[in-house]
């Protein structure tokens, strides 16, 4: 716990600056959903795990509106930081998903636990037929369990046995991506032709961890 | 160390540090290219696979395939898929040594690509981390190739850089050669003068040498002019500036005492007859103008010859002495004729008696002797009338040989036989210190070992005087290796002139440095006078050897040496013409003192010859004498 706080109050310069860029790239506004989120990650920092998902979750799902990339950004897909969602206050599943995969870092979960899952989510009545390209956050408790399921379609945080309407397809976490804690890998120009790396290296400018 | 080396060090060191910084950069900006392209394959195939594999039954043997057949079709070094508590699940892995490039080098330039590490999803269940490397080997081959490749064109290119860098070099430094050539002339007492360069700075220091050498040669000319001038006056004639009868006598006592080709000779006197009569009947002024013609006649008739000497040794007595000249009857003919001729042409009215007589002489004959014949054969001469020609035959004995051909057989046997003497007569400086020894050339002739003097006239005629010296040569550093006391020997003219024995003389020296470093080479006066250009090309060449050059009977003819500050000697050897009777000889005396000075600020030594008495000998260091050699001379007895 001591080192979440540790690790909190380490990151407060960082948020500042991600607040600072908030207000001046979206507004006023959007400097006060930074605000607003800074505010519930210090408030969930010394609940439990189930809770800070419920935290954050809840967080998220109120606060940021649904909608399509081409909408917000003009572009057909785009991943956006959750400085971006926050300050746009709208988002895709992708947006909630690692705007939330983010916040639960920042809380200290650690990312074996945690993973983005493509799934393939039926819509409609059951058994309708129709589906679509959907994205979730899991949280596994144990690297064995069932995971959590936290989705932007629905209010509360089920297991997955009770999503009966979503078909997992393909998990990622960041595990991996930068072994050797190498400081940043903006220098490198592969990290732009993906996605998931991408969007990582934005956020760290940002200020995230 | 040289300029030149220097600067090719500099160009050297410039390049290679220019070309190893650019293969050093080069070769890891491709090892950073390759890591970036193995991380990117490593993270894709990882997550392709993770992505086939979620989506594939779970069995072991369809994930083993799975991986067996990525592993199989690709170029990995491993593929890994570990369970969530952390079994490994799957594994394959390249195990053969890396090859295509040497070890060192993998330890020097290593690739570090991280692993590809991406999630295996069974339903929302976890099922494992698939961790994936590929191989390392392509990457180390590709980069190991390069470098060499790009090492190769770097030694090219620094090769030609070289190449031209040294043809740069050359190109600057050319003025450097010449500018050195000149400074190390004028260290060894050559005052020459050079182009100036193109370059500025070689310039300036070029135009400092020259202004140098030009002062010098001014210096020299006027000195020369002025001690020409002083001569004159003390050694000539007033009215005729034929050499006055002192001068004449010592010259005659020089002649007699030569040692060389020119030793033997003719002395011709004509007189003219009644020349109080004459001075009555055709009056002063004409008289004068007479005898003033007979002196440009004896004078142009001696003028190609450079060591014949003319004087008026009476106010009626005109002499001419011709060394080398051993033919008597046929100078004495020849002269008297042109000046009986030029008489009757130059007064037609009235009759002027000029008997002629002459006679030839021997090396090594008293010079009482010899004006005692040619007196002799003059009153004969008067007796057989106005036109009256007497020749005496010499007071030598009867020539050994016939004639030319037998000479030639006896001194080229002698030669072969027994070889050359030398002989060894003290040169001595002031301090009484050994300078070295003169060493004429002796030769068995007849069972006597003969002096230069009978016999070098014959060879100078034969044409055989480079053979002699070159003999004597060989004898003088075989001496000196012997018992390592300098020596002085002759090279005459005729050697001089002789281009193959320049050639035999350099490579000689040059074997033998340390004697040659004891030998002292001089050249008589009239040779080096005659053949300029040939004495400083050996002066030139043999001043690196280490040997001493002079030039020996300087006196009349000092001033014509115009070129002496360019030749670099050592030493003059002043003839005894000018040193015999130095004591009283007030004229002399200045003559000598402004040579010394001369030769003194060019840097060389003055050497006189032919010191015959304690008198002279006390009076010529106090003139600027050197060092001495002649009869009065001995050696140093602690020697």
């Amino acid at each position: 716990m001591t080192c979440v706080l540790l690790g909190l109050s380490f990151a407060a310069q960082d948020l500042d600056r991600m607040q600072r860029l908030a207000r001046e790239r979206f507004g006023a506004e959007a400097g006060e959903s930074v605000d607003a989120w800074r505010r519930m990650l210090g408030d969930a920092a010394d609940l439990d795990d189930q809770e800070k998902l419920q935290r954050v979750n809840t967080f998220f799902n109120r606060r940021i509106a649904f909608e399509d990339d081409i909408v917000i950004w003009q572009q057909k897909d785009y991943w956006a930081t959750p400085l971006e969602t926050l300050g746009r206050k709208a988002g895709d599943c992708e947006d909630f998903s690692i705007a939330k995969y983010m916040s639960l870092r920042a809380l200290g979960i650690p990312a074996e636990k945690l993973r983005l899952i493509y799934v393939r989510a039926s819509i409609g009545a059951p058994g309708s037929g129709i589906s679509q390209a959907h994205m979730v956050l899991g949280y596994y408790p144990s690297p064995a369990d069932e995971p959590l399921v936290l989705d932007n379609l629905i209010g509360d945080i089920r297991t997955a046995s009770r999503r009966p309407d979503l078909f997992p397809i393909f998990s990622f976490n960041a595990g991996g991506l930068w072994v050797g804690g190498s400081t940043s890998s903006s220098a490198d120009p592969t990290t732009r032709l993906s996605r998931w790396r991408d969007v990582l290296d934005r956020m760290r400018t940002e200020g995230l961890p | 160390m040289s300029l030149i080396k220097q600067l090719w060090i500099a160009i050297a060191v410039v390049t290679l540090i220019a070309l190893g910084g650019s293969l050093v950069v080069s070769t890891l900006s491709a090892r950073h290219y390759l890591e970036q392209q193995l991380q990117v394959k490593n993270l894709d195939n990882a997550t392709s696979l993770a992505l086939s594999l979620s989506q594939m039954p779970k069995d072991p043997v369809t994930v083993e395939l799975q991986i067996a057949a990525q592993f199989d079709a690709g170029h990995y070094r491993l593929i890994r898929l570990t369970s969530p508590t952390g079994d490994v699940v799957a594994e394959r892995e390249y195990a053969g040594s890396l090859d295509g490039a040497p070890e060192w080098f993998t330890r020097l330039v290593p690739i570090k690509a991280h692993a590809g590490v991406a999630q295996v999803q069974d339903g929302w269940h976890q099922f494992g981390t698939l961790t994936l490397e590929s191989h390392k080997r392509y990457a180390y081959a590709a980069l190991w190739q390069g470098t060499l490749q790009l090492l190769g064109w770097f030694v090219l290119g620094g090769a030609l850089t070289g190449l031209i860098g040294t043809l740069i070099i050359k190109h600057i430094t050319r003025p450097l050669g010449r500018v050195v050539e000149q400074a190390e002339a004028i260290g060894g007492r050559r005052f020459v003068t050079t182009p100036e360069p193109s370059t500025m700075e070689f310039r300036s220091v070029v135009r400092a040498m020259n202004t140098l050498s030009e002062r010098v040669r001014t210096i020299l000319a006027e000195e020369s002019r002025r001690l020409e001038q002083l001569r004159r006056q003390t050694q000539h004639d007033e009215m005729t500036g034929l050499l006055n009868r002192s001068q004449f006598l010592n010259q005659l006592d020089s002649a007699l005492a030569r040692d060389d080709a020119h030793a033997a000779g003719t002395l011709l006197i004509a007189r003219v007859g009644d020349l109080t009569g004459l001075n009555q009947r055709i009056g002063r002024a004409q008289t004068d103008r007479l005898l003033h013609d007979l002196a440009g006649q004896f004078s142009d008739f001696a003028a190609g010859r450079a060591n014949w000497q003319v004087g008026r040794i009476n106010g009626s007595d005109f002499a001419l002495l011709a060394p080398g000249e051993e033919n008597a009857p046929e100078l004495t003919a020849a002269l008297a004729k042109q000046l009986h001729d030029g008489l009757d042409a130059h007064l037609q009215d009235v009759t002027v008696a000029l008997p002629v007589a002459a006679t030839a002489y021997a090396a090594g004959e008293a010079r009482s002797q010899v004006l005692a014949r040619a007196d002799g054969a003059l009153a004969a001469a008067e007796q057989a009338g106005d036109r009256g020609v007497r020749v005496d035959g010499g007071g030598k004995a009867a020539a050994p040989y016939p004639d030319l051909q037998s000479w030639r057989a006896a001194l080229l046997s002698a030669l072969e036989r027994d070889g050359v003497r030398l002989g060894a007569y003290p040169v001595v400086a002031n301090d009484g210190r050994l300078l070295h020894e003169e060493a004429p050339i002796r030769l068995l002739l007849d069972g006597v070992w003969q002096p230069a003097g009978y016999f070098m006239p014959r060879v100078a005629r034969l044409g055989l005087m480079p053979r002699f010296d070159m003999a004597v040569v060989h004898a003088a550093l075989h001496a000196i290796s012997g018992d390592g006391r300098e020596r002085g020997i002759n090279v005459s003219a005729e050697s001089l002139c002789d281009a193959n024995f320049r050639g035999e003389l350099f490579a000689l020296l040059q074997a033998d440095a340390a004697a040659a470093k004891r030998l002292w080479i001089e050249v008589p006066e009239y040779g080096a006078l005659r053949h300029l250009a040939e004495f400083r090309t050996l002066c030139v060449a043999l001043q690196p050897l280490g040997c001493r050059v002079g030039i020996e009977h300087v006196g009349a003819h000092f001033g014509e040496l115009g070129d002496l500050h360019e030749l670099g000697l050592d030493y003059v050897k002043i003839d005894s013409a000018v040193i015999r009777g130095i004591d009283a000889n007030a004229g002399n005396q200045a003559f000598l003192r402004g040579l010394c000075m001369i030769v003194h600020s060019l840097g060389l030594m003055a050497i006189a010859e032919g010191v015959e008495s304690e008198s002279e000998t006390r009076a010529l260091p106090d003139l600027g004498i050197d060092g001495m050699t002649g009869p009065a001379v001995r050696t140093p007895s602690a020697a």
